[in-house]
This record gives C-alpha cells, structure tokens and sequence, in this order.
C-alpha cells in the first residue's frame, strides 16, 4: 500500500495539490486536503465540470455538505462506479479514499508522459532554454540603473555593451624560451647577468600590476584572455611541427630552431637581393620581373627614400640592417653633389618682391631639374661602378686562368728540356731508365700489396661499421614512427575522452531537467516481485489444499474402518450377548463408548466452526474499527449539532426578519 | 638636437620611471603624461626629450648598440640619468626587440590592430516567424597610415564559410613561405 500511496501523492502534486513533505500515506489525509485533491484532479480531468467548485471546504456546516454532495455527483459524472456520498469526503475512511484517488489518478490526461517521450535533441534543448531566458527576461521590468539590483545587473548592466578589445599586458613571465636562447647567443658575453638582474629589479620595483597597466578596466579579461590564448596556439603550433617535422630530422630542438632561422634568414636576404637588382638598374628589368618581386622593390623603394628620421620605423632585425648597409654606400655618395648643386647659384640680393619670388621660383625649377639631373647621372654611374666591378672580377679570373696556363705550359717545357739533355748518351740513359724503371715498378708493387695489406682490414672495418650504421638507422626510424603512432594514439584518445566527457555532461543535464518521480522501473521490478510473491503463496495455498484432501481421505478412510468394525465387533458381542450375562454388559458398554465419541466428534467439530466465526467477527471489529465510526460518529454528532444551531440561528433570523 | 641634458632636472628615481612609461608607450601601452611634468619642462622641451629617448631606444635595440656606445650618445645628461636610461635600456631590451619586431611584421600600409566578434541567433524577422538563422557579426579595428578605422561586418553561415575558407588560403601561403 505504501508504493501506492507515495505514486498517488506523486500525482496529486503534479497536479498542483500542496501535500505537505511528512504525509506519505492516504491514512494522513485531512478532509480538506482530500477536497483539495479531488477538486484539482477534477479540474484537469473535466474543466468545464471542475471550475464550479472550491478546492477548500466552507466554515459553515450545510455548505460543507453542499459541497460533499456536489463533489460526490461531479465524481459519479466522471464515471466513477463505488459507493460515493458527502460522508466520502467528510467523514473519510482509508480505503474509500484510496479507492477514489486512484480513480481519479488513472484518469488524469497523460500529456506530461508524452512530452517526456519527445526526442530531445541538442537544437530542441537550446531553443527551449532560450525560449525559458527570453521569457524571464521579459517578465523583468527595465530599471534606471542607479535602481537595479544585483539580479539585474546581469541582464540590464552596460557591460555586455563593451567590446572586447585588447591591449599588450607587460608580464614578468619573460618571453619563450626560444627567444630567450636566440637573444642571449645574440648577446655579447657578459652583459647577459647584468640584464637578468636589472630586469628582476625592473619587475620587483616598477612594473605595475596588470590590472592597472591598462587604460580602462573592461580590456583586462580580454587582454589577459588574447595574451593566453596567442601563447598557447603558438605552443601548440610549435608542438604540431616539431611532432611533424621535427622528430624526422632527428636534431635537438635548438638546432631545429636555429637550422630553421638561418634558413629562413638566406630566403629572405635571396628575395631581397632579387628585388635589389632590378631596382638599381633602374627600368632595364622591366615588367619581367614577377609580382612578388616587383611588391618587394616598391617596399624597397620606400626604404631608400626615407630619411633620417624614419628611422624608428626600420626595425632591428637582421635583413633590414643588411639592406641598411647596402644602401648607406649609395646615399652619402649622391648628397655631397645635391648640396653643391643647390648652394652653387647664391641669392644675388633682392629688387623687388615679386621678381624675386618669379626668380627664386625659376631658380627652385632650374634647381630641381638639376637635382634630377644629377640624380639620373649618380644612379647611371653607381650603375656603371657595378658593371665595372663585375667586369673587374671577369677580368681577374680570366687573369688567373691564364697563369693557370702558363705554369703548365713551363711545366712542360721543364720535361721536354730533360729528354733533349739526356738525348746525346742515349744507350747508357736508356739502361739507366729502365733499371729506374724496373726499381720504381718493383716499389710500386711492393707497396700495392702493403696498402693491401692494409686496405683489407679496413674495408672489413668500414663494412662492419656501416653494417652497425644501417642497422641503428632502421632501429630509429622504427622507433621515430612508433613514437609518431604514439603521438596520434595520445590526439585520438584525448578527443575521444573529451567527446565522451561532453556526452557525459549533456546526459547528465538531460538527467537533471527530468521529473524527478519514480522510476518506472523500479515499479516494473515491485511489480514482478509481487508477481511472483503471489505465485509463491498460490504454490503454497495448492500445497495445503492436497494436504487437506489426503487428510480428508484418511478421515474417511478411519471412519469406513471404524464403522465396519464397530458392525463386525457389534455382530460378535451380540451374538454372544444372548448368551452370557457379562458379554451383555460389555456390548452396553461398546454401545456408550460408541455413543460417546461420536458426542465428542461432534463437539470438536462444533468448536472448529465457532472458532470460524470468532475469527471473521474479530476482522469484522477490525474493518469497523479502521472505519473510525466513534470518531465520525462524534463527528457526525458535532455536525448535526452545528446544523441545528445553524437552522435555529437562520428561523430566529426569518423571525426576526 | 638631443635634448639628452634635460634629464638632469629630474631626481634620479623620476627619470627611471619616465624612461619606463615611455618603453611601456613603445611596446603599446600607455605613454607617460604631459601633465605630470608640465612643471619641468615645456611642450618643446617635453616632445624633443620624448622624442631623443624614443630614437635612442629604437636604435640602441635594433643596431644592439654596446653599453659604451649608448652612453656616448647620452653623454651631455650627466653620468646618474645616462646609468638610469642604460639601465631601463636593459632591463626591458627584450620587450622593445619584440615590440620593434611586431613593427616588422606591419609590412602593408593597412595592419589589423584588433577584432572582436559576437554570435546570434535571429530567432524570427519582420517576415518570418521562426528563422533560427545563426549570425556572426565580426568587427576588425584596422590602423591604415596611423589611423585606426573599424570595419563591421555580419555573416551567415555560408559567408562566414567563405570568409574562413579564404582566410585559410592566406595562411597556407604565409605557411609554405616558412
């Protein structure tokens, strides 16, 4: 009855009856909550039928039977089939109740069930928590701002208006390591302690927190967010291409990073170069060149005709220096003449105002075209000093070959000199020769077979080694994709637990918006427990009803026995009875013993039937008892009362009226 | 021209702090304010001190000028303010290559400074009741020839795709140039 009563009371709140938290059974049920609930039930079930009637009971004793005897019709209009009465509702018993509620309960409209077995999809459950935020929101009234309270500020405040704009933090946490390393090798030696030191005592004393670096508040999340972020994708950047390309090349980190800037380095001072040459010869490379190219000679362009002052924007790395050099040899070279060529036709006084400004006017034209001029001749001859110094270096290797030549030619000369010297005494130098001959290939061979003797052992050695060498190389290169394989291993594992850990957060969300009733499968599972609890006892009931009829079988069987021989026994001693005096006794005696058992028989089986009906009075007291009839008969009594007095009070008021 | 020698007329601890406001100002942040020392110096003064500094840090870092060098060049403000500037120089060496750098880097004449963007979702329209259509408004805070311009810009999906697509296009290229 329990489950029973704790689903019914579920119910009853769902349909928005205010059962308090201790009531947790039917038997607790006041009148007024048992009108309440039936009224609730009946307005969701029917609410044309509902919505004439009070869900709390009148002070005055005929409404209250009113309202019983209304309740009572509604629920009979529903359908519902048992005894039903005003004293239902006002005189309560358990089992009426419970009865009715279930009824009632049963019949209540399943929409909740339904909405619940809708598909609840990621794009459903946003839309419905958006709808919920818009609704909530709208519900709240706007507020001037110096009125809203924290509640408000949330949805009402300005600072959703900010964006979200950031501004360079200063933090102690210094640059990456790499930088560090690249600036330090860039370092003299010895001023690298100096700095630390200074830097610490910067931070310690001057630096200010991050929170007031920056010109307003709003920029500090953002600003501590980007610098997070723009940190952390180029630690990850760094991770993917060392994972990638980096392993395979079997260096350090260092070396990978410092091969990978010189590298860098010689690329850009090759584009540059590329853009230079055009630039310098003026027009001759013309629209051959390709666009990259040509975008460069413009940067460039703009690098040479920028003064003096322009330097803050020519920034301190390497390839901008070198670009720097190069051009400071064509710059100071090219100024010297322009200021000649600008002081040269001093101001010979002034006459009038106007002929002085035409003059100065014609002067500042002949001045410029003269600048030009000479612009044009300085870039033609720093043009020309290059073709020269180009030619010069021809020139130069063509100079060396040369002597190259000749001392071979002398070379030659040499030898031929000897063979004339030795023509004359031609047989004895001939003999000469070849015993030096002889000599000399003897040394030949003889040191053929040591180099041999030497060689072999080290071919041996070399093949070994090289053996070794194939071998560690096959053994890294195993090793290289197994870490690799690792690698993907750790990303996809990684992805799926963050997948399974969103999953996990979404079913558990899902988990939290669900009613939070019984489950239905812990009712399945009472359920089939009480399935097979009755089973179990109908086994039993089966197992009594064999006994009782083998019971009765033997009852019979004795009793069939017994009379058969009471007739034969009663035969016998009658037969003798006529005979002997004694034997007469004896049969009397046989006849009351046979008497007597049967009284005795019947008597236990009268006892057995009146303890029958003891028992079923007993339950009878008990179902009376659960009725609480003196306590509703007192209550009943009170009532008629209060209805007397009513009556009386309403005839003394028509009386008085 | 280097108005190295109006330094002097500010105590040694001043002098530490303005030459780190105006390293701060360098690397993007806020510069040192005219009214704190409007009392020292006059507007003249002020721009021509401001400006030296600002040159001798920028070509201190970028030509990796030796210690002697600098204070070769800071030699008419007096020996205490020359050690101050050359230690702030120092100590925050690392912060102006990097500043200098990311100068570099702004090689077109329009730099993105800054963006911010904002996700919506258009629930219903004048027309249509229910639209559920995502919007992404993106706006880009632009420097073009020092001025800063902002640029709003809002997407659909299919846009903001397209947007996204080519914007990776542009980073493949930037990446075969490593």
């Amino acid at each position: 009855m329990e489950e029973v009563d704790k689903i019914l009371i579920q119910a009853l709140k769902q349909v928005g009856t205010e059962v308090s938290e201790e009531t947790d059974s039917v038997k607790q049920f006041t009148s007024e909550l048992i009108v309440e609930a039936v009224v609730r039930c009946i307005r969701v079930i029917e609410p044309g039928l509902g919505g004439a009637l009070p869900t709390s009971l009148p002070p005055g004793m005929s409404a209250r039977f009113r309202v019983g005897m209304s309740l009572a019709q509604a629920c009979q209009d529903l359908g519902y089939k048992g005894d039903i009465g005003y004293q239902t509702f006002l005189y309560s018993n358990e089992p009426e109740i419970r009865s009715l509620l279930m009824f009632l309960v049963e019949k209540l409209p399943r929409e909740s069930a339904e909405s619940s077995d809708q598909p609840t999809g990621k794009s459903v459950v946003l839309q419905r928590s958006i709808a919920a935020a818009l609704r909530a929101q709208l519900a709240v009234p706007w507020l001037p701002p110096a009125c809203r309270l924290p509640l408000q500020t949330q949805t009402q405040s300005l600072g959703s208006m900010h964006s979200f704009q950031v501004q360079p933090l200063s933090l102690p946490l210094g640059p990456p390591a790499s930088e560090q390393t690249l600036l330090k090798g860039e370092d003299s030696a010895g001023l690298c302690p100096l700095r630390v030191s200074l830097s610490s005592e910067y931070r310690r004393d001057v630096l200010r927190p991050v929170t007031a670096q920056l010109s307003s508040h709003c920029t500090t999340a953002a600003s501590l967010l980007e610098r997070h972020t723009a940190e952390l994708s180029a630690a990850h950047e760094w991770d993917v291409e060392w994972k990638s390309q980096g392993l395979l090349s079997r260096l350090t980190p260092q070396e990978y990073r410092s091969r990978k800037l010189s590298r860098l380095r010689k690329r850009i001072e090759e584009q540059l170069r590329s853009a230079t040459l055009p630039a310098a010869d003026g027009a001759a490379a013309g629209p051959a060149s390709s666009s990259s190219s040509a975008d460069l000679s413009d940067l460039l362009q703009s690098f040479r005709s920028s003064s003096a002052s322009d330097r803050l924007l020519t920034k301190g790395t390497h390839f901008t220096h070198t670009q720097k050099f190069t051009f400071a040899q064509v710059r100071p070279a090219r100024f010297p003449q322009d200021v000649m060529a600008a002081v040269s036709p001093a101001p010979s006084g002034g006459r009038s105002e106007g002929d002085a400004a035409q003059r100065r006017q014609d002067e500042l034209d002949v001045l410029q075209q003269q600048l030009q001029e000479l612009n044009g001749q300085a870039e033609r001859l720093a043009a020309d000093m290059r073709l020269m110094t180009l030619l010069s270096l021809q020139v130069k290797d063509e100079l060396k070959q040369r002597e190259r030549g000749n001392a071979e030619e002398e070379d030659r000369i040499h030898v031929k000199k000897k063979t004339i010297d030795l023509l004359p005494d031609a047989d004895d130098n001939l003999l000469q020769l070849q015993a030096v001959m002889e000599a000399s290939s003897q040394r030949l061979v003889h040191l053929a077979a040591q180099w041999e003797k030497h060689r072999t052992p080290l071919i041996e050695e070399h093949r070994r080694l090289k053996e070794i060498r194939s071998s560690q190389d096959l053994e890294s290169s195993r090793k290289l994709s197994e870490i690799k394989s690792l690698h993907d291993k750790i990303r996809v594992s990684t992805e799926e637990s963050r997948k399974k850990e969103e999953t996990y957060k979404q079913l558990v969300s899902e988990l939290d918006s669900l009613p939070q009733d019984a489950s239905r499968s812990a009712y399945t599972q009472r359920i089939l427990e009480i399935v097979s609890n009755i089973k179990k006892q109908k086994e039993e009931i089966t197992k009594i009803l064999t006994d009782t009829k083998d019971l009765q079988k033997e009852i019979n069987s004795l009793t069939g026995k017994l009379d058969r021989t009471f007739a034969v026994t009663d035969e016998l001693v009658f037969k003798d009875a006529k005979k002997d005096e004694s034997v007469r006794k004896s049969y009397k005696y046989l006849a009351a013993l046979h008497e007597n058992c049967n009284q005795l028989i019947q008597t236990i089986e009268d006892t057995g039937t009146i303890l029958r009906e003891i028992r079923d009075l007993e339950e009878q007291i008990e179902t009376e008892n659960s009725n609480k009839t003196m306590a509703n008969l007192e209550r009943i009594l009170e009532d008629y009362k209060a209805i007397r007095q009513e009556n009386a009070a309403l005839a003394a008021k028509v009386r008085e009226g | 021209m280097a108005a190295f020698h109006l330094l002097g007329s500010l105590p040694l601890s001043d002098c530490v702090k303005l030459c780190h406001r105006l390293v701060d100002g360098l690397c993007g942040q806020q510069p040192p304010r005219r009214e704190d020392y409007s009392s020292i110096w006059t507007l003249q003064q002020w721009l021509e001190l401001l400006n030296s500094l600002t040159t001798l840090f920028c070509e201190a870092v970028g030509h990796k000028l030796s210690n002697e060098k600098v204070l070769a060049r800071l030699c008419d403000a007096g020996s205490g303010p020359a050690e101050a500037v050359l230690s702030v120089l120092r100590a925050r060496q690392a912060e102006i290559h990097r500043a200098l750098q990311d100068r570099t880097h702004f090689i077109s004449s329009a730099t993105l400074q800054d963006f911010d963007w904002q996700l919506g979702l258009a629930l219903s329209s004048d027309k249509i009741s229910s639209l559920h259509t995502p919007l992404l408004s993106l706006s880009l805070d632009v420097q073009e020839k020092g001025v800063l311009r902002s640029v709003a810009i809002e997407m659909n999906q299919e846009e903001l795709a397209a947007l996204i697509s080519s914007l990776e296009a542009a980073n493949k290229v930037v990446m075969q140039l490593k």
